[in-house]
């Protein structure tokens, strides 16, 4: 199934702005997506998680528009043609 | 009423002109400006859609809490500069108490959820601009 994975701010610049990612995994997790996009480097890795391997707090997370409680990325199971976001913590106004 | 996340500037007196009404006391304003920092320019970025829902879930908020008539909110994205308008938020009421409340809730909520972001160009480099809620 293909994730439409978009990063913005200071994660556009990790992440790239927009990737199509391929699950291979039948019942991929967002946990599991979080994951694979960590292991592509060391900046990656520490951008999404700490030295605990711990899902950094300030991380905001979207799921086809709708935010996710991070609390429960174990347990979502990703949908072909999800797109899901990368926030930093926002800064407007 | 306006809700938009834009590149391009707003008229402030043309629009309170606009929204004016014959039941309206009040119209209280707050206006973003970019500050001089020791910055050079800075860049804003949004998730445009996203940003442009989350500002009517908060506009439509306002009304449910407030008293009040009008709201337009005007948020700009792009390279600007000191002195650069950066957000507006105009809200009408009947008087100025739930004119006041309604803009101040407005503006708070916008900094806690709305996914935009500021970079700031300095003569040393460039920084993301921390959030207040991270």
């Amino acid at each position: 199934m293909k994730i439409r994975v978009q990063s913005f701010a200071r994660f556009r610049e990790i992440f790239g702005s927009e990737q199509i990612r391929e699950m291979v995994e039948e019942e991929a997790t967002l946990g599991a997506l979080l994951l694979e996009i960590a292991a592509e480097s060391p900046a990656a890795r520490s951008a999404l998680f700490d030295e605990d391997g711990i899902l950094r707090k300030y991380i905001i997370l979207m799921r086809n528009k709708k935010r996710v409680n991070r609390d429960e990325i174990a347990a979502i199971i990703l949908n072909d043609g999800d797109e899901i976001a990368l926030y930093p913590p926002v800064a407007g106004g | 009423m306006v809700v938009t996340v834009t590149q391009e500037d707003f008229d402030i007196n043309r629009l309170i002109e606009e929204r004016k009404a014959s039941d309206m006391g009040a119209m209280v304003s707050f206006i973003g400006i970019v500050r001089d920092d020791g910055i050079e320019r800075i860049e804003l970025e949004a998730h445009q859609e996203v940003a442009v829902e989350e500002l009517e879930v908060i506009r439509d908020e306002a009304f449910a809490k407030f008293p009040i008539k009008s709201v337009d909110i005007i948020h700009r994205i792009g390279d600007l500069k000191v002195g650069d308008n950066i957000v507006l938020i105009l809200v009408g009421a009947g008087h100025r108490r739930e004119a006041f409340e309604g803009c101040e809730y407005i503006i708070e909520r916008l900094k806690e959820r709305v996914p935009i972001w500021k970079k700031e160009y300095t003569p040393d480099g460039e920084r993301w601009v921390q959030g207040e809620h991270h």
